[in-house]
């Protein structure tokens, strides 16, 4: 992957890894709010709208770009803490549709505030190139991927985990489960953060709010649920079916696109609730799995 | 003090609208928890459906009813034997969550599939009285935001009798009061629950009537499910009576908020309200304590 730019030269190609890496992080940054912790956030539009906004304003203002990525995420981190953790009390899906009403909230108070788009002035245009978009994306993409297998592996992980299956029995085991919401929501908006710098870094000119929109949040859910939610290998596999699937779909067959991937996204939740990671796990064992499904 | 009252008055007629949107959801969540959010995507294709049987059938929207919501009841019926019956059988919080999933699902290719098919041009159906006024005391009326308020009384009426006078009704109701105890006494739950999700769906055809008169396109279906879920939640979840009342809630503050903060912020308003009430009563306003 890191000696691909040099071995294929092709612009096209790179776009799409860029993409690629783009949407693996974004969907792992919902992935270890949603996946492991399982509070499904549809609102994770807003930090990675905040992360892109930063972004563009100190990489525009002078900044340089590996300094703006990280001040990026800070935002992220000061907005999440700001509306994202007093958001925890609401509990199971009244947190999904309060984050959606969130999300809304951004996204509307954006488009009224800067309703006006965004452009690279000259001097910054000197500092764009792909290849940079392509390593800087490509590291943050990697380190997700690593931040993750290791929280995964950690007791952190693990605690994760027991709100998800049951948070009334997490609480009565000892577990502060207020506390490891707020720490997956913190890593979780950190990533989104740095996911928006690099979509301000990689998209040329945009509307200010068009990283807030709500295709934002939607998106990292379904690739998240379609590749395997709560593992570390599914997001990665979601991204690269979904740009692979957009790319395919959209110059051909356009709003289709969309309509496709809901009907997989269906399909997933009735039939592979472990995503397309589980096919593995059912073809290698298949009687323990149909075991595991009767029991539930 | 006309102006405020013009502009209350048109958030009661919005509000009337939002109790209608809320109705369906409101009974499908309160009987099988299940967090229907393709609602507005429904209302959305009823509007549709109403836009055709007026244009090719040249009916009166109103009168279209007879045709919107037995369609849609047969929609729910086959959503509900196709994709929401395996959820039946699931752990309630489970339940909640897949039944959001799917229905998502459903949100986005009904909204993606409307503007394939029909573009994204904005709709409407003109009839002889759309944009007609009455005048009261110098507060203009329109006919149609009357009528909206008159259906939606006589619908949430209905539905009211229906669950509280006939023996089917109190099935549901007792369903929904406890899934596991209605299925001891006799009550075939599963028939109850294919029977709330179909009502539920047909209930669409209501609000489709209305959005039909005003200009709608298939994006409208994530605002509609979105003023549904404020309106649910306002209301207290489960509470059908509540509906109503958290729909002109809604609609009066919005109405207000275009009166005192502007028109660009009417949105968050409502949002900002709904977030509140999330936070600090979630069994909703008027809602019993869970």
């Amino acid at each position: 992957m890191i000696i691909a730019p040099l071995l294929v030269r092709s612009e096209y190609l790179l776009n799409l890894l860029i993409l690629v890496c783009l949407y693996a992080t974004l969907s792992h940054s919902w992935n270890i709010l949603g996946g492991y912790c399982g509070q499904i956030s549809l609102g994770h539009a807003t930090f990675f709208g905040a992360g892109a906004l930063t972004f563009r304003y100190l990489w525009l203002g002078g900044v340089s770009y590996y300094l703006a990525l990280p001040a990026g995420a800070l935002a992220s981190l000061i907005l999440a803490s700001a509306i994202g953790f007093p958001s925890f009390k609401m509990k199971g899906h009244y947190f999904s549709i309060g984050t959606l009403a969130l999300a809304m909230i951004a996204l509307i108070t954006v488009q009224n505030l800067l309703p006006g788009v965004s452009f690279i002035t000259e001097a910054c245009l000197k500092e764009y190139s792909l290849l940079t978009i392509y390593y800087l994306a490509f590291g943050v993409g990697v380190l997700t991927v690593v931040a993750v297998y290791a929280l995964s592996r950690s007791k952190l992980g693990l605690a994760l985990v027991s709100v998800r299956e049951d948070e009334d029995a997490a609480e009565a085991i000892g577990i502060n489960t207020f506390k490891y919401k707020v720490v997956a929501m913190s890593i979780s908006t950190v990533i989104a953060g740095f996911a928006g710098g690099i979509f301000a870094f990689y998209c040329g000119t945009y509307y200010h709010y068009a990283p807030f929109e709500l295709g934002w949040s939607f998106d990292p859910l379904l690739i998240a649920f379609i590749g395997g939610a709560g593992t570390v290998v599914g997001p990665v596999v979601g991204a690269v079916v979904f740009v692979l699937l957009k790319e395919l779909f959209a110059a051909s067959l356009g709003q289709v696109n969309v309509l496709i991937f809901g009907i997989v996204f269906i399909i997933t939740v009735l039939f592979l609730p472990k995503g397309l990671v589980g096919i593995a796990g059912i073809i290698r064992k298949p009687k323990k799995t149909s075991a595991v499904a009767q029991e539930r | 003090m006309a102006a405020l009252l013009q502009i209350l008055s048109y958030g009661v007629f919005s509000g009337a609208l939002y109790g209608l949107v809320a109705l369906g959801l409101s009974l499908v969540f309160g009987v099988m928890n299940y967090l229907n959010v393709a609602h507005g995507a429904l209302i959305m294709l009823a509007s549709y459906t109403v836009l055709w049987t007026c244009y090719y059938l040249r009916f009166d929207p109103f009168l279209s009813l007879i045709l919107v919501v037995p369609v849609f009841f047969v929609i729910g019926w086959v959503l509900f034997l196709g994709l929401f019956q395996r959820l039946l059988a699931l752990p309630e919080t489970e339940k909640l969550k897949n039944s959001l999933l799917i229905s998502f699902g459903i949100l986005l290719i009904c909204s993606n599939g409307a503007t394939m098919l029909w573009t994204a041009d904005e709709r409407a159906v003109a009839t002889s009285y759309t944009g007609k006024v009455i005048d009261l005391l110098g507060v203009r009326l329109p006919y149609i935001g009357l009528a909206t308020v008159l259906l939606a009384i006589i619908v949430v009426l209905g539905v009211h009798l229906f669950l509280t006078r006939t023996y089917f009704g109190k099935a549901i109701r007792g369903v929904s009061q406890d899934y596991e105890a209605a299925s001891w006494m006799g009550i075939n739950t599963r028939r109850v629950c294919l029977a709330s999700f179909a009502i539920g769906v047909a209930l669409a055809g209501f609000p489709g009537v209305v959005i039909a008169l005003q200009t709608f396109n298939p994006i409208v279906s994530f605002d509609l499910t979105n003023k549904a879920l404020i309106v649910l939640i306002l209301a207290g979840v489960g509470s059908l009576r509540g509906v109503l009342f958290g729909g002109l809630l809604l609609g009066v503050v919005e109405a207000a908020s275009v009166f005192f903060v502007g028109v660009a912020y009417r949105e968050v308003v409502g949002l900002l309200l709904f977030v509140l009430v999330l936070m600090f009563r979630p069994q909703g306003l008027g809602g019993r304590k869970a």
